[in-house]
């Protein structure tokens, strides 16, 4: 790596820093004299590198638009835009740094004790929100869409690429099991890529591995999560070019987790200083980068383990001041950078203090497996025992060949403010003290009262230390004391990677872009778009578009894309007694040709969806549903058939057909000449149905009536759906006829107080209440609802569905409240302006005793109050002798 | 929640190409008794153990199937067609 090294440039707020291949972000800086890489959280204390290995919080960047990317294993690219976070105006001065000298205001818990009114938070929140905190989200609309979603499969996964990993693949797939190998870092090896004397790798097996077919290997990829039924939730970083993150779904039979383990700092005065660091960063430097970490450094180790590292450091050229016990330690000095250090015997002065801390199993996902984590007194460490079948553990994630070095805290620990255990969100060993002695003595309640192990780092540098201090202080021991609880995602997981890529499916009626030509304005359902209103060059507001097209139903002709109904076909010789069953109206007395409208209710009488269906033959009905619900009701439908040896099947044809509704008074003058088939009442009555060819368009004709006028809904092959739309506008040109969308269809529905299921009524809505007790035959045979319906159709109603028509101008608005003698009495399901009335008109749940017709409500409109009628009868036509003429 | 369901007809399965249908409940006679009716339609067992449940696989076979889950652990033991 060292030899034929590229070099380029990356932009660090705005300068540009010379970069060489098999740099991250963070070493290039190093390299380029950068020390200070963040400000903390709560003091803006300046903060440097510490671990090199993505653990800690110490190196989080904003890099081309992402907040908190750790950059030290984020490789440089040409070009980079790396900005610095939570500091203003640069790291090196940051005028915030000043909060530091008023942490006696902060003791732990502060929130709780300091927003005692409810007030004292509004005060404190904006000044907070701009102090505290780490990178800012980047504005809606302008993050990165490059995150991907991918899903794979495996026999085995190994989780780790350090040398027990590489092991675990290697026979794994020699014996003949798919093994894909998830490993966080950019090249295979663990520790051993930067550990000259644990042995070097073995070049050999790596190659080996890459070439065998059946292993896979996922690098620059960490494990976040393991799930139920063995799913590991893994994060690539740059899987390609195109792409910044890419989430994957790893369903695998069988996980070994060789995670290894990780070193955590000591704790004392100014522990956080930049250039102080852990043995492992200081060996990733040199190794890894071929950066001399600094000139003279102090070693704090415990018996041999400082050996490693001060070769590593005096083959880089580095001054090995003195090797200190931990115990020795008191502070280190200095205000950007450590200067020196204090010790029992002296002051050191260095320009780097070398950690050789204790490694940690990281043994999070076993935790999350199921796997419990219990104290082992011989390595001095939280082991993983119990593992669930399917699941293993090799390596130092187990405890063999874990390094050691002193446990913490020494008996003699130094409770300072300033002696960090939390980076993420500076918690002291002081902070943890006064936590304890407040009674928060749990480590699940000290966790949660000082945010200890809850920062980005989720716990990595803090919790084997923290579970110290509280054993320490409460007296019980470590393994009594016990771990928190790990939960996914560790480490933490950008919400751009969770979100995907966004894709979301549309579906478009056959008749959409006629719709666009015609200037429709779209509004989504579910899944399908749907023309809310059409603009043309005659009206320029939604109001006055909406307004033209429900003149043009109430007076002329309108036509209407209703494509989007669900469409059912149910055939066989018991399909009437199916319906019979699961309706509340009755069909196996409807006669071929006729039509009629029902709900569908559940055992409890709630309406889950309502329709038309009509005969088409004896064994034969075609249903429509609304909207959203189709694959609802055909799951019910099918769901009450299972085990009844009935002879139905249900065929869904939603998508093989188009559907439109020919409504208002010139219809038939319109559709006659389409068509042979007679449109007279007497021959097509009002609720009937017929075949028939219209424009040559082989179509099922339905005499309904939704928007109170003549009309009627043709279906017909999907295929024809632009011709025959297009050809009925054509033939009614003459007569005014208009495309109308939605709001013009809400309005005219509305007028004729025609109820929308799922929008006029909710999961609590009955037909009686809804005052559609007409739909409830409860004297046919047991049908789904029935038991409870004919005890509503006795039961006093607790509120009713009633119309109302307003006495002033206000249009109030959905979901407005209405009050009767100043007190809540229910609220508005839908209001629209109607040009009939020249008021608004609306639909609305009211307290049954104070829903009488003509009784008067208020409704809340614009802040304000509104006066209202309850009127019991349609608003327009009320006889429905328009529907039959 | 990421555990499998072994349809009969599919295969294991993730669970999100199922829909959820509740416990399996009988339904009572249109002349039972009110309370019995008030049980099955607002009571639960919710068993803590293994429970029947109906699940409908909405992204494979497009049937509606039982299965004998544990709650507890979310280990479907067996999943078949009712009879």
């Amino acid at each position: 790596m060292a030899e034929n090294t590229e070099k380029f440039t990356i932009q660090f707020d705005g300068q540009s820093v010379e970069a060489r291949s098999g740099d991250t972000v963070a070493s290039s800086l190093y390299r380029a004299g950068r020390r200070i890489f963040t400000r903390s959280f709560k003091y803006h204390r300046p903060r440097g590198l510490l671990c090199m290995a993505g653990n800690c919080p110490n190196c989080m960047m904003n890099v081309d638009g992402i907040p908190n990317v750790r950059t030290c294993i984020t490789p440089a690219r040409a070009g980079m835009q790396v900005r610095h976070q939570n500091a203003y105006p640069s790291l090196d001065h940051d005028w915030l740094a000043g909060v530091q000298r008023f942490d006696w205001l902060m003791p732990v818990g502060w929130y709780y004790k300091a927003m005692t009114h409810k007030s004292t938070w509004h005060l404190a929140e904006p000044y907070i929100r701009r102090v505290a905190g780490l990178g800012v989200a980047p504005e809606p609309g302008s993050g990165s869409k490059d995150y991907e979603h991918a899903w794979m499969h495996s026999q085995v996964t190994v989780v780790g690429g350090g040398p027990a990993g590489l092991q675990a693949a290697f026979k794994l797939a020699q014996d003949g099991s798919h093994v894909v190998l998830v490993d966080d870092q950019p090249e295979l090896g663990g520790h051993l890529r930067y550990r000259k004397q644990a042995g070097g790798i073995s070049a050999e097996l790596i190659a080996q591995l890459k070439a065998n077919p059946r292993v896979e290997i996922l690098s620059r990829a960490y494990c976040f999560g393991l799930y139920e039924g063995n799913l590991l939730g893994v994060l690539q970083f740059s899987p390609h070019a195109g792409a910044i993150e890419r989430l994957i779904h790893l369903r695998s039979e069988r996980v070994v987790v060789a995670t290894g383990a990780y070193e955590v700092p000591f704790t004392f005065e100014n522990n956080d200083l930049p250039g102080v660091m852990l043995s492992t960063a200081v060996q990733r430097l040199i190794r890894l980068h071929q950066i001399r970490p600094g000139s003279r450094a102090v070693i704090i180790a415990q018996g041999e383990q400082g050996d490693e590292v001060v070769a590593d450091l005096r083959e880089a050229e580095v001054e090995v001041v003195t090797i200190l016990g931990p115990h020795q330690v008191i502070s280190c000095a200095g205000s950007s950078h450590v200067t020196a250090v204090h010790a029992t015997d002296g002051r050191f002065a260095c320009d780097l203090v070398v950690m050789c801390g204790q490694h940690v199993p990281n043994a999070g996902l076993l935790n999350q497996s199921g796997g419990k984590l219990a104290w082992d007194k011989d390595r001095a460490a939280f082991l993983p025992v119990n593992l669930p079948a399917h699941i293993s553990a090799v390596g130092e994630v187990t405890g063999t060949g874990l390094v050691r070095a002193l446990l913490l805290p020494p008996e003699d620990v130094s409770f300072h403010k300033r002696s960090f255990v939390c980076l993420c969100s500076d918690v002291s060993t002081a902070d943890l003290r006064d936590g304890i002695s407040e009674g928060f003595d749990h480590i699940e309640t000290l966790k949660r009262y000082t945010t200890l192990t809850m920062g980005p780092c989720q716990g990595r540098m803090c919790q084997l230390v923290g579970i110290g201090v509280c054993a320490h202080q409460t007296g019980r021991g470590m393994g009594e004391t016990g771990v928190t609880t790990s939960r996914p995602p560790n480490p933490s997981v950008s919400l751009g990677a969770l979100a995907g890529p966004r894709h979301h499916p549309v579906r478009r009626t056959p008749m959409h872009y006629a719709h666009d030509e015609s200037g429709a304005v779209w509004l989504d359902m579910g899944e399908w778009k749907r023309p809310r209103y059409y603009r043309t060059a005659s009206c320029d507001s939604e109001r006055a578009c909406v307004e033209q097209e429900y003149r043009a139903v109430r007076e002329h002709l309108g036509l209407i894309d209703v494509s989007t109904l669900g469409k059912l076909d149910v055939k066989g010789h018991d399909a009437g007694k199916l319906l019979d069953k699961v309706y509340t109206n009755r069909f196996s007395d409807l006669k071929p040709g006729g039509v009629r409208y029902s709900v569908l209710c559940d055992d409890a009488g709630i309406m889950l969806d309502d329709g038309t269906i009509s005969r088409l033959a004896d064994d034969h009905y075609f249903i429509t549903t609304t909207t959203g619900n189709l694959d609802f009701v055909q799951q019910w439908l099918e769901w009450w058939l299972v085990g009844t040896g009935w002879n139905v099947g249900i065929t869904n044809v939603t998508g093989g057909r188009a559907a439109v509704n020919l409504a208002g008074p010139k219809a038939r003058d319109v559709l006659k000449t389409l068509t042979e088939c007679d449109l007279s009442s007497n021959a097509f009555p009002y609720m009937t149905c017929r075949d028939a060819e219209v424009a040559g368009v082989p179509s099922f004709l339905m005499r309904i009536g939704f928007v109170g006028e003549t009309g009627w809904e043709i279906h017909f092959p999907a295929e024809y759906g632009e011709y025959l739309w297009n050809k009925l506008l054509d033939a009614g040109k003459s007569l005014g006829i208009r495309p109308f969308g939605i709001e013009a269809q809400r309005l005219l529905r509305l007028e004729k107080k025609h109820v929308i299921v799922g929008v006029d009524t909710d999961a609590l809505s009955n037909p009686y209440e809804s005052g559609m007790a007409w739909v409830a035959k409860l004297n046919k045979a047991d049908f789904i609802g029935r038991n409870a319906l004919s005890r509503l159709a006795q039961a006093e109603p607790q509120q009713k569905l009633v119309g109302f028509v307003m006495n002033e101008e206000a249009i109030p608005q959905d979901g407005a409240a209405i009050l009767v003698d100043g007190a809540l009495a229910g609220r508005v399901t839908s209001a629209r302006y109607s040009p009939t009335n020249g008021k608004a008109v609306g639909l609305a749940w009211v307290l049954a005793k104070s829903a009488a017709e003509g009784a008067e409500i208020q409704i809340r409109v614009n802040g304000g109050v509104a006066k209202a009628r309850i009127v019991r009868d349609a608003f327009y036509d009320p006889a429905g002798g328009r529907l039959r003429m | 929640m990421s555990f499998l369901i072994p349809c009969p007809h599919c295969g294991k399965r993730s669970v999100y190409e199922f829909r959820f249908g509740g416990e399996v409940k009988k339904r009572p006679q249109p002349d039972a008794a009110a309370l019995e009716w008030m049980e099955y339609t607002y009571t639960k067992a919710n068993e803590s153990g293994v429970q029947k449940e109906w699940w409908f696989h909405r992204s494979g076979c497009r049937q509606w199937l039982q299965a004998l889950r544990n709650t507890t652990s979310n280990e479907v033991v067996e999943a078949f067609y009712p009879e």
